[in-house]
């Protein structure tokens, strides 16, 4: 009877409610690889650690509501990074960036190494790499981080709402600084 | 290094190429180049030195120094639990589609009237309804506000970025590329006002499939601003998608960005201050002549000849404008042997199929590029040491210690420097227009022409004074930090008489262009310099003054 036909779509609903655990486990799984990335890339854009904290868990939650709304996500990863990017700007906007990501950064980089083997030259190349980094403009070290995080010019392109020549140009004239600095 | 195949690949491209980011055929492209050229190896290690120095970054400065999360991670279960009663909770209505065609009608007709409560409660809560509501607001909100006068920034792909004053009673047209407006044309785009919510909900309306996203996010031109921002992804047709955003206060659009399918995209803002002048008081609102087709300096009846006129001339510099080409492209207009000449050495390949795309079929125009014979390489010699390099090393401690540290003082003089270099490219394109149509020229020009020749000119000034402005509001708190002294505007010249010509004035806006620019140069320790006086602070506020002062006169006598 057709009334009781159940299609692929409605068989696919059926397993996917049975399969929840299943999808938990992923979500569960990709939360365990990635959380740090998304915390760290959510300090880069101005959220306080409890905040960049709490906006990690709800960046994952939306992953796996998503999904099992039936969503289809291609590329989880990239997908995270740019639900990750609006909700921390948004909560950025609402708090005013209480705390700079960089704040303690220069004086933690200055700072003799615990290790004494950590060379003296090292810690110097990077404090000035690190200077170079934040003397970049917003957009730049956006781009920057989203693609050291692996992001494609695509995803970045998705992520900030510009297009992937932007990302394209905006990389170009950040690794061109980088790379005078490097030089030097 | 931008004049590739003959010559060698730009930056970006290799970058992209390191990235893996270029189509396989130029890709190949740039790998047999490679393979031949040592100086764009050597170029592609030092970028990819540069990567790794990323990664060592990331690793031992981003992951190694930021505060950890200050609390345990939690496992997700309670949030999927959260999660799963939410979607529980979702009406069935929301199911329907991934039904069977007889369940869907079966159950549609079971549950019509649960269907409609189920869309009222989900009124405001689904992207698309959200949308659609969001947009019959703001469409009855711009209906109950008197037409004003605005003004428009446009930033394109080409990367020209120009500030446009539209609307009004009259109501005019923004001046748009010809490809940019054959697009939205094509994609049945009201393009007399793309930051409106009347054409964008006409054009959403009119797509048989789309998809809505609506966030709220802060206005990119005013970041404590927030607005809401409507994206609409087409599944067909010229115009892949398009951003509206709306402020939340009042629903008036304040942005609107359009990507098309062939990668091109323009990008509408609403400059939220209103222009004033040097004196403070608002600048009269400003009538933009609409957009018009080409009007020669001729009487329309006599035929057309193969001789290019001032007026052919102007058309071509005009043309050039809207595509970018005039602000810092070696990019050469020349009016010889009755043809507009179209020339330059080592313009971008990409730049080249613009201009001819632009240009060709016009038989008054010629259009000839061609590459440079030899590279050119000057090796930079040993700086000079100067006299007033100690000076103005003091003067940089000082801001340094004014700004709160050397990342802060670097910071700094990248911003103020990058819009020094924006604000230069229409310094020179303003005087290339005055020098190109003095005022003699322009005495013989048809009243269209003179209109037309005097936006071009405006544009550039706008865009100028938008600059000015920038550099002027990070550079003023700082400097007067260091007891820099204001200077009264406009003390130089007296006010423009009713015979002065815009052409002066812009040739004077040039010559305070680049004293202020040599000046920032010295301040921020890019090149060094004497500082005899000691007053360097007082000296570049004085020279900003004098060149808002400028382009108060250029902007008058333009407006005559």
């Amino acid at each position: 009877m057709a009334a009781f036909y159940m299609s692929e779509e409605l068989v696919g609903i059926l397993r996917q409610e049975g399969a929840a655990s299943e999808l938990q486990t992923q979500v569960a799984q990709l939360f365990e690889e990635s959380r740090e990335d998304v915390f760290r890339y959510l300090m880069t854009l101005g959220l306080t650690p409890a905040r960049a904290q709490d906006a990690t868990q709800e960046v994952f939650l939306r992953l796996y509501a998503a999904l099992k709304s039936g969503e289809k996500i291609e590329n989880p990863r990239g997908w995270i990074f740019r639900v990750a990017h609006n909700w921390g700007l948004k909560v950025r906007a609402r708090h005013a960036a209480e705390n700079p990501f960089d704040a303690d950064l220069e004086a933690k980089l200055a700072a003799p190494a615990r290790d004494a083997e950590q060379d003296l030259l090292e810690r110097e190349r990077m404090l000035s790499f690190h200077r170079a980094v934040e003397a970049l403009s917003d957009q730049q070290k956006r781009c920057l981080f989203l693609r050291m995080e692996g992001l494609r010019y695509p995803e970045i392109a998705a992520a900030m709402g510009i297009s992937p020549s932007a990302v394209s140009e905006f990389l170009r004239r950040a690794m061109a600084r980088l790379k005078k600095v490097r030089d030097e | 290094m931008s004049n590739w195949p003959s010559g060698h690949p730009e930056e970006g491209l290799l970058l992209r190429a390191l990235d893996g980011e270029l189509p396989a055929r130029k890709a190949r492209q740039v790998r047999k180049h490679l393979e031949a050229c040592w100086q764009c190896r050597a170029e592609m290690e030092s970028l990819e030195a540069t990567v790794a120095e990323c990664v060592r970054y990331r690793k031992q400065v981003l992951a190694g120094l930021l505060p950890e999360a200050p609390n345990a991670w939690q496992p997700l279960d309670r949030g999927f639990d959260r999660v799963d009663a939410e979607l529980a909770a979702t009406p069935l209505w929301k199911r329907l589609p991934r039904l069977a065609p007889a369940w869907q009608w079966g159950v549609a007709a079971a549950a019509a009237a649960a269907l409609l409560i189920a869309a009222v409660v989900q009124l405001g809560r689904t992207p698309s309804v959200q949308a659609a509501s969001l947009l019959e607001k703001a469409v009855a909100a711009a209906s109950a506000r008197p037409a004003t006068v605005r003004t428009i920034g446009i930033h394109m792909r080409s990367g020209l970025a120009t500030l446009h004053t539209v609307g009004g009673a009259a109501g005019n047209w923004l001046p748009l590329p010809p490809d940019i407006q054959m697009a939205f044309q094509a994609a049945h785009y009201d393009v007399a006002d793309p930051l409106s919510a009347r054409a964008f909900q006409a054009w959403r309306d009119s797509l048989p499939k789309k998809t809505d996203d609506v966030e709220t996010e802060p206005a990119a031109a005013s970041p404590h601003e927030l607005c809401y921002q409507i994206r609409t992804q087409a599944a067909e047709g010229e115009l892949a998608s398009a951003t509206l955003l709306l402020r939340v206060a009042d629903l008036a659009p304040v942005e609107s960005k359009f990507e098309f399918r062939d990668q091109n995209w323009i990008e509408f803002t609403q400059v939220m201050e209103p222009p004033f002048q040097p004196d403070g008081s608002p600048v009269a609102p400003t009538q933009e002549a609409p957009l018009r087709p080409v009007v020669p300096s001729r009487p329309a009846a006599v035929a057309p000849r193969l001789s290019a006129s001032i007026s052919d001339e102007l058309q071509v510099v005009s043309l050039l404008h809207r595509i970018g080409a005039d602000l810092g492209d070696p990019v050469e207009v020349n009016l010889t042997d009755g043809k507009v000449l179209v020339s330059g050495a080592g313009v971008s390949p990409e730049r080249q199929r613009q201009v001819h795309e632009l240009l060709d079929g016009d038989p008054n125009v010629e259009v000839r590029f061609s590459q440079p014979e030899t590279a050119q390489i000057t090796l930079p010699g040993e700086a000079p040491a100067t006299s007033g390099d100690t000076a103005n090393v003091g003067i940089q401690t000082r801001l340094e210690k004014q700004l709160g540290g050397r990342a802060a003082f670097e910071r700094f003089s990248t911003h103020v420097l990058d819009g020094n270099e924006a604000a230069m490219s229409h310094a020179y394109a303003l005087r290339s227009v005055a020098e190109r149509f003095p005022a003699g020229s322009e005495a013989s020009m048809a009243a269209p022409d003179r209109a037309q020749l005097h936006q071009l000119a405006r544009d550039h000034v706008a865009a100028l004074e938008t600059e000015v402005r920038v550099m002027e509001s990070a550079l003023a708190p700082v400097l007067a930090g260091l007891g820099a002294r204001a200077t009264a505007a406009g003390a130089i010249e007296a006010a423009p008489g009713a015979d002065a010509a815009w052409q002066k004035a812009a040739e004077d806006t040039f010559r305070s262009s680049r004293r202020l620019e040599v000046l920032l140069s010295v301040l921020l320790g890019v090149t060094p310099g004497e500082n005899a006086s000691g007053d360097l602070p007082s000296q570049v506020l004085a020279a900003v003054a004098d060149l808002k002062a400028g382009l108060g006169r250029c902007q008058h006598l333009l407006e005559q």
